[in-house]
């Protein structure tokens, strides 16, 4: 609890959380990054288990999203650690939020495990007359990561 | 009347609905914008270059419909259950515009230049760019509308 007092007592920490202006925006700019990067993280999922872009090769879809997604998760993190640090003693004790921290980690985990079965190995992958199963299974804890990132996220607010 | 009073109850009263109609509602505009987004981002030249933006619409343009119907019911029902509170929002009818421009924007003009067959490559690029300030002045203006009152 001290040192989360300690996070939010920073300066500019304590101005950003008390300025009309500031918050909002980086919430909004927050959320933003779900709304533009969303549909890439779903793109990509779906046709890993053969649902949809079928006539787009797994090769086109990950490497073309791939710096996409980077840039959209650093400011996603970003904008996130700024929010949670201004409002540090109000976080510490959350539940919801230490969950999202953990599916946050399991989402690094998955990409960190899947790497070399499904994410670098593309081509492999689209030379397969089926889609192998790690790709599907890939592709379904993926879906439900970021959904219960988003989901978690919302109910931060919930916790009092 | 009766349903939005039934709604209202629902939702005042349970607050796992309140908290559930917000997720739907993000979960919605997370696949809604984001496809709308893979169609400006091709047209911008960033992503899926191998395909027509034409092509990238044709695939998404039923997720955008059904996220839509999401984030619509579920921003009816979040509206419902506190319409007064909504009313008096300055920022409120100024993300309800935004987002009727956004919708209409969306299926006329973003749809046209989307499905040509060779549009000129500026006219592309404005036309996206238009869209996605649109949709992202949208998700801002609902973010505000909690914070300004």
């Amino acid at each position: 609890m001290d040192i989360a007092h300690s996070i939010q007592s920073i300066d500019f920490l304590t101005e950003f959380s008390e300025s009309v202006l500031a918050y909002p925006i980086v919430l909004s700019t927050h959320l933003t990054c779900i709304a533009l990067f969303g549909g890439m993280i779903l793109a990509t999922n779906l046709r890993l288990l053969g649902l949809t872009f079928k006539d787009v090769t797994i090769t086109q879809m990950v490497t073309s999203f791939r710096s996409w997604k980077r840039l959209g998760g650093t400011v996603m993190v970003a904008t996130g650690v700024l929010l949670a640090a201004s409002e540090a003693e109000k976080y510490s004790p959350n539940p919801f939020f230490w969950t999202k921290m953990i599916v946050l980690g399991l989402i690094l985990a998955h990409g960190a495990i899947f790497r070399r079965s499904v994410y670098s190995n593309t081509e492999e992958l689209d030379r397969s007359p089926v889609i192998p199963v790690p790709a599907k299974v890939a592709a379904i804890l993926s879906l439900i990561l970021w959904t219960a990132m988003f989901t978690m996220g919302r109910l931060i607010a919930y916790w009092d | 009347m009766v349903l939005q009073n039934a709604i209202a109850d629902a939702l005042n009263n349970t607050e796992w609905a309140f908290a559930l109609a917000e997720c739907l509602h993000i979960g919605g505009f997370a696949v809604g914008i984001g496809s709308i987004a893979l169609v400006d981002f091709r047209m911008l030249n960033l992503g899926l270059r191998q395909q027509t933006p034409a092509r990238i619409l044709r695939y998404t343009e039923p997720w955008t419909l059904i996220a839509l119907l999401f984030i619509m019911f579920s921003g009816l029902a979040l509206f419902s259950s506190q319409p007064g509170v909504y009313r008096i929002n300055l920022i409120f009818p100024i993300k309800m515009y935004l987002l009727l421009a956004a919708l209409l924007y969306n299926f006329t003009v973003h749809r046209k230049v989307a499905t040509m067959e060779k549009p000129p490559p500026a006219l592309s690029k404005f036309v996206a760019i238009v869209s996605l300030l649109l949709w992202v002045s949208v998700v801002f203006g609902g973010i505000f509308t909690g914070f300004l009152v």
